[in-house]
């Protein structure tokens, strides 16, 4: 042992000879903090973990991720349903977002409410706004990559909210899209911001802020009687900031166990799914019931614009030296307002939804969808299949054999006398099993209820003149063959 | 005022953080070198026949090529893979040989001589034997059988660079 340790010293010793290593951890380490090492310190070193942990999953998930509107929805259902630890390394991806919002706050709200953000410090406190700013990027741009109902559906309101803005909306929303829809082009977009663009620029971010905070130095307590007390980061601060990174990580973990993160079923633009946002913009969400037509600005641009405005230049005019909250009325007075309207409007919005029959009956049959899928054994793709060696030239592909009798009085008139479609009535029919979402259980749902599947007229709403069995003969017919 | 903890204390405690630290990390290690080596692939199934094509259109004495469509298994998708086998017929003899090259699987082409892969000029006479060039082994052959004119071919992969012919499971 006594010669491993030398070996491994002597090692240390060659690498600090050529990169001034030794120096650099110590001055890393040794970072004084005035008042000593306390628990509301860590909420920034718990960012930084979050942000690797988001780095090293994101990293691995694209490893079978594919982005591409008719391939992305399977591939994530992959990893999800089929990869080992592939429900814990997304789980982690998705919890952790969550995570770094909640934390982001956290650290915001500890550096206003200890005044940190006074003395010199305000390149370090809008570096850390900007940051802000891009998580709600992070957020927004990988909320799509699934492709789910949920996915599709809340970034539609999300792209459309942004070509409200005066001006440059319509520009910015083109740009975003990659065209005027929400297409293929515009998932490979998002893919390309959420995993080149904004991790660059947060990579960045983040080694400016630690520098710039190291440069004006841990501001420490409030509190000015503890000013004659000072320790160093390593060891009691790192210690404290470690169990607190342990924490959050084992939260992580238990919430990905106990509820894996959710995929509902593939996005069905014909849908009228009804899209709720992610927690964190509920707050907005919620707002936008209260301001109709042109007013809406205010919650969608205004309101986070000023926001931002006000918080980029807090240092700026807030200069005395005041630190304590309790003699700062003002500014905690509407750092309490702002939390307690966010929860408040949250609330309001959960609370509507429970309260209207109609949307909660909606959500709730959603909810069990996405749950059914998670729950449905995966199904690869069939990617590049030739079509059937009858096909070519030949009339259009027809189902083999006679059709039941309800079939040719209820369906045949929109998808033809064998179920080869017809134009502009109904799809062929032909093969249909072998697609997502058209298994023989799901054609007998679709039976039952249309709508449920986002079919729309002239499908029918519902066949009160099928009977279960006819309905099951139609759908072994259809599922018979080709 | 003396912002250095105890040398014994503070290397307790440093030997803590180094606990929290590599448990967090070897958590991660695992589960993504689980994730990073994917499904365990099934047991490899018996080939199926596949249909390459009439038998009456390959001349006699000539390696012909033919195409065999092989369903192939990508994780979240199943595609439909055009592979190639050379067909070389002398009266009711009939002879398949894989055109993956066994030495680092380029594909195999004809010449005058019988068969030469063009990355690594290896080469096989008319037979599938080995000739010259860096590969170990003869042309990989394939099972067949003719049924009503077809030619019926059992695709399989084998393991490259090996004096032997091993499929691929």
């Amino acid at each position: 042992m006594p010669e491993m340790r030398q070996t491994f010293s002597r090692a240390y010793d060659w690498c600090d000879e050529r990169t001034g290593i030794r120096t650099l951890i110590r001055h890393a380490l040794d970072e004084p903090i005035r008042g000593g090492a306390r628990w509301a310190y860590v909420f920034g070193s718990i960012l930084v973990f979050l942000f690797l942990l988001q780095v090293v999953t994101g990293i691995f998930l694209t490893m079978y991720y594919v982005p591409s509107a008719d391939h992305a929805h399977t591939s994530v259902a992959y990893i999800q349903k089929v990869i080992p630890g592939g429900s814990m390394v997304r789980g982690l991806h998705v919890y952790g977002a969550s995570a770094m919002v909640i934390f982001l706050f956290a650290h915001l709200a500890q550096t206003f409410l200890f005044g940190s953000y006074k003395g010199k410090r305000e390149l370090l406190w809008g570096f850390g706004v900007i940051m802000m700013l891009i998580v709600f990027g992070f957020a927004f741009t990988g909320y799509l990559l699934p492709w789910d109902q949920e996915a599709y559906f809340g970034t539609k309101v999300g792209t459309s909210i942004a070509g409200e803005v005066p001006v440059v909306g319509q520009f910015q929303q083109h740009l975003l899209l990659g065209g005027n829809n929400l297409t293929t082009l515009s998932l490979s977009r998002f893919f390309t911001i959420h995993t080149f663009l904004l991790p660059t620029a947060l990579v960045l971010l983040i080694i400016g802020h630690i520098y710039l905070f190291r440069v004006a130095g841990a501001a420490g307590s409030f509190s000015v009687r503890n000013d004659h007390k000072v320790e160093l980061f390593y060891p009691k601060q790192l210690l404290l900031d470690s169990v607190g990174i342990l924490l959050v990580f084992l939260g992580l973990v238990w919430m990905v166990y106990k509820i894996p993160a959710q995929l509902g079923p593939q996005a069905d633009p014909t849908s009228d799914f009804l899209a709720r946002p992610p927690w964190y913009f509920l707050p907005l969400f919620e707002l936008l019931k209260y301001f109709p037509g042109k007013l809406s600005l205010i919650p969608t641009v205004i309101l986070p614009a000023v926001l931002f405005g006000v918080l980029f230049a807090l240092p700026f005019f807030d200069k005395r030296p005041t630190r304590n909250p309790l003699h700062r009325p003002l500014a905690t007075t509407l750092m309490v307002i702002t939390i307690l309207g966010s929860v408040g409007l949250i609330v309001a919005s959960k609370y509507q939804d429970r309260k209207d029959p109609d949307a909660s009956a909606k959500l709730k049959k959603q909810e069990e969808d996405s749950q059914a899928f998670l729950k449905a054994e995966f199904k690869p793709e069939e990617i590049g299949k030739k079509p059937e060696k009858s096909a070519p030239g030949a009339a259009a592909a027809t189902i083999k054999g006679e059709p039941p009798d309800p079939y040719t009085v209820t369906c045949s008139l929109c998808h033809g006398d064998h179920g080869e479609g017809a134009e502009g009535l109904g799809p062929s029919l032909v093969g249909i099993t072998s697609k997502p979402n058209r298994t023989k259980e799901d054609l007998l749902k679709i039976l039952n209820d249309p709508r449920s599947y986002g079919l729309k007229d002239p499908m029918p709403a519902n066949f009160p003149d099928l009977s279960d069995a006819d309905k099951h003969a139609i759908v072994d017919w259809i599922g018979a063959g080709k | 005022m003396d912002p250095q903890p105890q040398p014994e204390r503070r290397s307790f405690l440093g030997l803590m953080i180094g606990i929290i630290n590599t448990g967090i990390a070897a958590f991660m290690a695992v589960t993504l070198g689980r994730f990073v080596a994917g499904p365990k692939t099934s047991t490899a199934s018996e080939p199926e026949w596949l249909d390459a094509g009439s038998i009456s259109d390959v001349p006699d004495g000539k390696p012909a090529r033919l195409n065999v469509t092989v369903a192939q298994d990508a994780g979240w998708a199943q595609f439909d893979n055009q592979q190639s086998v050379w067909i070389v017929k002398k009266g009711d003899n009939v002879q398949v040989f894989s055109a993956v090259c066994p030495h680092l699987g380029c594909s195999v082409n004809t010449n005058a001589n019988g068969f030469i892969c063009p990355c690594h000029t290896s080469t096989w006479n008319i037979n599938g034997q080995r000739m010259g060039g860096p590969t170990l082994r003869g042309l990989d052959t394939l099972d067949h059988k003719i049924e009503d004119g077809t030619l019926k071919v059992k695709y399989q992969f084998f393991k490259q660079g090996l004096a032997g012919k091993e499929p691929i499971a």
